[in-house]
């Protein structure tokens, strides 16, 4: 026996029509901000285009962009520059966010402001957060110059020495964003029954086997979470480097993203920087996709 | 500038003006009575006389001679010098012409930016422009200023090199921007320091230079230094090589090269300079080398006049007041110039206005007036030969005389970035200097020369023939 449709052909069309309503602007604004430039940047990438030499670009490039860009010396400096600093960061920012989480996790009132002190240098501005280490590691008057000179402590010359600028560059990052691993490890850690802690106490395990062999563990999705979003973000990051050392000394701490926004926004040299900008996003894919699949196997487990 | 701002009771700073509207203004009911002369004399031999708006710079009889409404929108660098001043005649403009001007400021790196952002997509959201060299990306997009020039018959007042090719920006052989300020690097010394240790300022080149920084090393009071220089300000050392070079900066071949023996004398220069500052001298950004000089604990100081002159004179910023005096910056090469050029874009609805703005702006009274207030350099000569200029003995005439033999660079940014890139990698000690000339060269071959910046070189004796 037949049933009959509950919504008839008409209403179905009726309802296809309201959806389609409301989906459609939505998707024709991604399409416009999203999807448009996206295309755009891909275009713009095959062809020689620099408004120094021509208002419209020239015509197809092939891959010239492409390989212009790998043989740039430049580049090179800036994707090791960007990966060390990356990569030194976020480890910090993982060990210290960590550290302060199980300082500070609990729910006393005198945790929660502790908790939203440390957190108040994630809600600075980059590009003010930038401006004000600039004038703290200033050689001359700075704070950090100041109190070296009051303990007699030797103070580098923070920014016009390559090694103590890539120092600083790091300096900034963890200060700004390890409160962000710190909580997200608090959230975490407050998601832990605290059956398995008793059950871990009970069975005999130190504090320290129990954090080792239990609570990381557990915690390890939520903290390669984090590790996730830090190294994208501080991969993307170029405000702290352009207000902080511009770069500089020499190139010592040009990273991709300030390798790209000179290409593109300071010399206009748009097929050139569409094509590094396409090479980066090609890099990052492959550093989430690696997350992810980290991330998975740790849900697994 | 609001409409309320425009009739509030004007502050200090533009009541000071209003002594220059009362005198625009006598000039405008003469030269509009003049005009209506002339107009009834063609009229009674049957001419047809319709003036543009702006000839002669106004209206007949001193009226406003634009639409009321009609706004242009001019950007300047935030910088509390040439925003300043705009911002300060802008209400006598605007009485004058009737017209309207939004004064738009931007910090120097987002302006370029903006400029260029805004001519290449045909905003249209600045009339006026200002900038220089390094807005080569936009020249053609700005307007040539050539029947405007030649028109009102502008120009006569500046510094001979600043009105040509060069200093003033070109596109293709026309006009397409006219200077409002001028500076250049140089050396300001303290007097007293130098007079105590028995030393002369005085210099013909880099290595006299050098060993008059010798002299005053074991002269000088503890913790003052024979010189300061802004190491570590990015772009600064490179002002420091062209200062030092004296070679031509494009080949023959219109590449960009230099000459290696002279570019390795000058990256010899810059590091035996280092040697003579502060223990942080490589760190040093211009704010704080200018403070180091200010403060005393510098003999000399490597700078442009307009970042120092406003402050060294002020008691409550300055220890040197009364005893700083600017010299002559050590050859062979040329002192760097920044002359800020103004241009009319375009896709500007009234490039009239916006010339007539320019005009108000640009004039021998309001570059004494601007050097006076705000440290601007100007770019007139009168300013450095007129009365005002024996006031300032210590100061003016010598940098008239620096200004005459300064020269912009005809590189385009993506060119000047790979020069004082490498120059900071050989100060940092990460290339040596055969490595960077070899950088530079790889680096630039990259990059054709656009023929209006061939044009700039030739001008400047900067190619090589």
């Amino acid at each position: 026996m037949a049933h009959a449709d509950p919504l008839g052909g008409g209403s179905r069309r009726r309802e296809g029509l309201w959806l389609a309503g409301f989906s459609v602007p939505a998707l024709l604004l991604v399409v416009g901000v999203q999807l448009f430039p996206f295309l755009y940047s891909a275009f713009l990438a095959v062809q020689d285009w620099s408004l120094l030499r021509s208002p419209q670009p020239k015509g197809f490039a092939g891959v010239d962009n492409f390989l212009w860009v790998l043989a740039d010396p430049v580049f090179q400096v800036s994707v090791r520059n960007s990966v060390m600093i990356t990569g030194v960061s976020v480890v910090a920012e993982v060990v210290l966010g960590i550290l302060l989480a199980y300082l500070t996790s609990g729910s006393t009132w005198r945790l929660r402001a502790i908790r939203t002190v440390l957190i108040l240098p994630m809600v600075i501005a980059p590009v003010a957060a930038g401006t004000l280490w600039r004038m703290l590691l200033n050689t001359q008057s700075g704070l950090v110059a100041v109190l070296s000179g009051t303990t007699g402590l030797p103070s580098p010359e923070w920014l016009s020495d390559p090694a103590w600028a890539r120092i600083a560059v790091i300096m900034l990052d963890v200060w700004q964003w390890t409160p962000f691993v710190m909580l997200v490890v608090v959230a975490g850690l407050a998601g832990i029954p605290g059956e398995v802690l008793v059950a871990a106490a009970i069975d005999g395990a130190t504090r320290w086997q129990s954090f080792w062999r239990v609570e990381l563990p557990l915690l390890m999705p939520v903290i390669l979470v984090a590790v996730m979003f830090r190294t994208l973000d501080s991969l993307l990051s170029l405000d702290s480097v352009y207000s902080l050392t511009a770069g500089g000394p020499g190139y010592s701490t040009h990273t991709i993203t300030y390798y790209i926004y000179n290409l593109g926004l300071r010399n206009f040299d748009f097929g050139v920087a569409a094509a590094a900008s396409w090479m980066f996003m090609a890099f990052t894919t492959v550093v989430i996709v690696v997350m992810f699949r980290l991330h998975r196997r740790v849900d697994v487990a | 500038m609001s409409a309320d701002d425009r009739h509030a009771f004007p502050d200090p700073e533009v009541a000071a003006h209003i002594r220059m509207t009362r005198r625009n203004l006598l000039r405008l009911t003469v030269a509009g009575a003049a005009a209506a002369g002339v107009g009834t004399v063609l009229s009674a031999c049957g001419v047809s006389s319709s003036p543009s708006p702006t000839a002669g710079g106004s209206g007949s009889g001193g009226k406003p001679s634009f639409a009321a409404g009609t706004t242009i929108n001019a950007d300047y660098m935030k910088s509390g010098t040439y925003d300043k001043a705009a911002e300060a005649i802008a209400p006598v403009f605007e009485q004058v012409t009737g017209g309207n001007i939004k004064i738009s400021t931007n910090a120097w790196a987002d302006l370029n930016k903006q400029n260029v952002t805004d001519l290449v997509t045909g905003t249209g959201q600045f009339d006026v422009m200002s900038g220089e060299w390094w807005i080569v990306d936009g020249f053609p997009y700005l307007l040539p200023l050539d029947d405007y020039v030649k028109r009102d018959n502008f120009g006569g007042d500046y510094i001979p090199n600043l009105f040509q090719p060069g200093p003033s920006n070109f596109y293709q052989g026309k006009r397409i921007g006219v200077p409002f300020s001028a500076d250049c690097i140089t050396v300001i010394y303290n007097s007293e320091l130098f007079k105590n240790a028995g030393v002369e300022p005085k210099w013909d080149n880099w290595d006299d230079f050098i060993a008059t920084m010798d002299s005053l090393k074991g002269k000088l009071p503890s913790g003052v230094y024979p010189h300061v220089f802004q190491f570590g300000a990015p772009e600064q050392p490179g002002s420091l090589f062209l200062a030092a070079y004296g070679g031509t900066l494009i080949a023959s071949d219109n590449t960009y090269k230099v000459e290696r023996d002279k570019a390795l004398r000058a990256l010899d220069v810059i590091k035996r300079l280092v040697d003579y500052g502060p223990p942080n001298a490589k760190s040093l950004s211009i704010d704080e080398a200018t403070a180091v000089f200010l403060q005393g604990n510098a003999a000399a100081l490597l700078s442009w006049p307009s970042f120092v002159r406003t402050v060294a004179d002020d008691p409550s910023q300055s220890k040197v007041v009364g005893k700083w005096a600017v010299g002559s910056l050590p050859g062979p090469g040329f002192p760097l110039l920044s002359c800020w050029n103004h241009f009319i874009s375009k896709q500007s609805k009234n490039p009239d206005l916006a010339w007539e703005w320019i005009k108000t702006y640009s004039n021998v009274d309001n570059g004494t007036e601007f050097m006076l207030k705000y440290g601007v350099g100007s770019p007139y000569d009168a300013t450095y030969t007129g009365p005002e200029a024996s006031k300032h003995a210590y100061d003016w005439p010598q940098c008239g005389k620096n200004l005459a033999r300064a020269k912009p660079v005809p590189y385009s940014n993506d060119v000047w970035q790979l020069l004082y890139n490498n120059i900071g990698d050989f100060l940092t000690g990460s290339a040596t200097a055969d490595e960077v000339i070899d950088r530079w060269h790889a680096g630039w071959a990259k990059y054709e020369v656009p023929p209006s910046l061939i044009e700039s070189a030739v001008g400047q004796g900067l190619k090589a023939s």
